[in-house]
């Protein structure tokens, strides 16, 4: 880790993440409350079948508890772009981007081994998911608070579904980074790396919709996003090992690839 | 310029040099048959792509304490070499040792000791100028200890250095970039076409910062096409030509090697001068003779001496004839404008 390069990329970044996390903590906080002041009508819609059951339990969450109502928070794609944010567009621009302006020609000039700067930028990566996330969760508290509904969370669980969504995002995180590192333009890595989120993402509510594809879900990195088992205690291993497999194949890639790269000059 | 017999004691070298290179304590930087190919390896069944070669068998050294001139077109491979030296690139063939360590083991090492100026260089427009100076200067662990002499120098006002670098012109970006190269007293400067975008009177301002170097004892690497910019501040010259070195000298014996321009015009019937060492191409018209005149201009003097000289010019040599000597009949930049990529017309102030 190069602190001075973190520094800088911190102070470049923080705009972006307060306005970042007051988003998601807003966002976390109107779940509980939605579900506090709408859970009644909701149900009685439900039970009357003008939405068919499966819509019910978007992405693994459900409208039926106040954990299935997290959980859809956290998987509702306006929670998952603004973490992307991050996890994606920095993650992607960090290396690539500066290439495409040449901005990294300057950097590569100080006495910075490209594995610093990379595991630097991979820190930063997973500092900025994690108080995002963490916004997002304390916004959650908040909410619950407000709503009278925070006896059913326990702080031990919240840690857990911070933690968990931590490490998937960061694995996407991961997997970004190592696509910026190997291309020399921004177009290609971004395409990468979004081609793998929007798969991801696909494969996941396809399943959640659709039984008959419910095989796919293991495959999508967002299957082991799960904060209403982390909520209610009913996680996996697997909801740990694989984003964790993940994060530590797009970094041993990333190892690998960005030292032994020739970085011609911008064009 | 000779390799100097003593070497220039530097306040930041400590002499750790790499025990696996070879160099000598006189070379800032040499190369042995740098190679560099560039090129789609074998991918499982696919072919390999085809292979274009940047840098061909390149041996050079550059003296510690010397001003060494890197010149050739656009393309001719000056920035494959400098991204070789400084790690960027990975050789295909041959080595390269900067300040005593191998460019591919020591690369960090290299840069903590170098200053390098990108060409066209990109900078953080978000940053002003004092902020981004800070932050390229923090990432060393050496203080910019020459950052204010440079700003004073290259006019680089308080109020200008607290200005966004977005709102920079191209000669305010180029000032912040040599700066940036320079600040922390770099025992090696890699300058990359550092006039670029530079007023006459900064382009000054600059050789005589390159001057002040050179006489502490630090080395500059220069790669440029201004041929007039060599002439001025180079030691010696290397000129490369499609990846390969064809040409390897000291600035001052290529120009007297080469041909100056007479014109001598006299009264009456002029003088054969046919069999006056170095003279040529004479041609004799109206009272007027013009002839080019090669290596010690004696002889030449000799053989007028006493004669009724109306005029004299004999029109000085300049690099730019050599250059292009090197490179006649061919097609420099490598898309059928000729010439073109040669900035000939550009003069720097006088010494």
């Amino acid at each position: 880790m190069s602190w001075r390069l973190f520094r800088r990329t911190w102070r470049a970044q923080r705009t972006k993440l307060l306005a970042v996390a007051v988003g998601l903590a807003i966002w976390g906080a109107l779940m509980p409350i939605v579900y506090e002041a709408f859970r009644e009508e909701i149900q009685f819609i439900v039970g009357s079948g003008l939405i068919p059951e499966q819509l019910t339990r978007f992405g693994g969450g459900d409208i039926f508890s106040l954990s299935g109502t997290v959980a859809l928070g956290f998987i509702h794609p306006i929670a998952v772009a603004l973490v992307l944010v991050f996890a994606l567009g920095f993650a992607v621009a960090s290396v690539a981007g500066e290439r495409q302006r040449g901005t990294l020609e300057v950097l590569l000039a100080r006495p910075l081994s490209r594995r610093r700067i990379y595991l630097t930028l991979l820190g930063a990566t997973v500092l900025f998911v994690a108080l995002a996330i963490a916004a997002q969760v304390v916004g959650t508290f908040v909410g619950s608070s407000l709503s009278g509904d925070v006896g059913e969370l326990q702080p031990d669980r919240l840690a857990l579904m911070w933690l968990n969504g931590v490490l998937v995002f960061a694995a996407f995180g991961s997997v970004a980074l190592a696509a910026s590192v190997s291309f020399d333009r921004l177009t290609p890595a971004l395409a990468l790396s979004l081609t793998f989120v929007l798969v991801s993402y696909f494969l996941q509510i396809i399943g959640s919709l659709w039984p008959a594809a419910g095989f796919l879900q293991p495959y999508s990195l967002f299957h082991y996003l799960d904060p209403k088992g982390a909520l209610s205690g009913t996680m996996t291993i697997g909801d740990w090992l694989v984003p964790i497999g993940v994060f530590f194949a797009g970094l041993v890639v990333a190892l690998v690839v960005f030292p032994r790269r020739d970085l011609a000059a911008p064009a | 310029m000779d390799a100097p017999s003593v070497v220039v004691p530097h306040p930041h070298l400590d002499g750790a040099a790499d025990p696996r290179c070879s160099l000598t304590a006189v070379h800032a930087l040499r190369t042995e048959s740098l190679t560099k190919r560039y090129g789609r390896p074998r991918l499982g069944p696919l072919p390999p792509g085809p292979e274009v070669a940047a840098l061909t068998d390149l041996s050079i050294h550059v003296n510690v304490g010397e001003i060494f001139g890197f010149l050739g077109p656009n393309g001719a491979g000056k920035s494959t070499m400098i991204r070789l030296l400084l790690g960027f690139l990975h050789p295909t063939a041959g080595r390269a040792e900067v300040l005593g360590l191998d460019s591919e083991r020591a690369s960090v090492q290299i840069r903590s000791r170098v200053g390098y100026l990108p060409g066209g260089i990109a900078l953080y427009d978000g940053l002003t100028g004092s902020d981004l100076l800070d932050y390229l200067g923090q990432l060393y662990d050496r203080a910019p200890v020459r950052r204010a002499e440079l700003t004073d120098r290259l006019e680089l006002s308080e109020r200008t250095l607290h200005r966004l670098v977005r709102d920079y012109s191209r000669g305010m970006r180029q000032k912040i970039g040599i700066v940036q190269a320079l600040q922390h007293d770099p025992e090696l400067a890699i300058l990359d076409e550092p006039t670029e975008g530079l007023d006459p009177l900064m382009q000054r301002a600059f050789y005589d910062i390159l001057d002040d170097l050179r006489a502490a004892g630090r080395t500059i690497f220069l790669s440029s096409h201004i041929l007039s910019e060599v002439e001025r501040v180079c030691d010696r010259v290397a000129i490369v030509r499609a990846g390969r070195l064809v040409a390897l000298e000291d600035v001052g014996a290529l120009l007297a090697r080469r041909r100056r321009h007479v014109e001598l015009r006299l009264p009456g019937r002029l003088p054969d001068l046919s069999r006056v060492p170095g003279v040529s191409g004479i041609s004799a018209h109206d009272g007027l003779l013009t002839c080019q005149l090669e290596g010690d201009v004696g002889p030449f003097l000799g053989a007028i001496a006493g004669l009724p000289v109306a005029d004299l010019t004999i029109e000085p040599a300049h690099l730019e004839e050599a250059f292009l000597e090197f490179y006649e009949g061919d097609d420099i930049d490598g898309n059928g404008t000729g010439h073109q990529s040669v900035v000939a017309g550009q003069r720097p102030g006088p010494p």
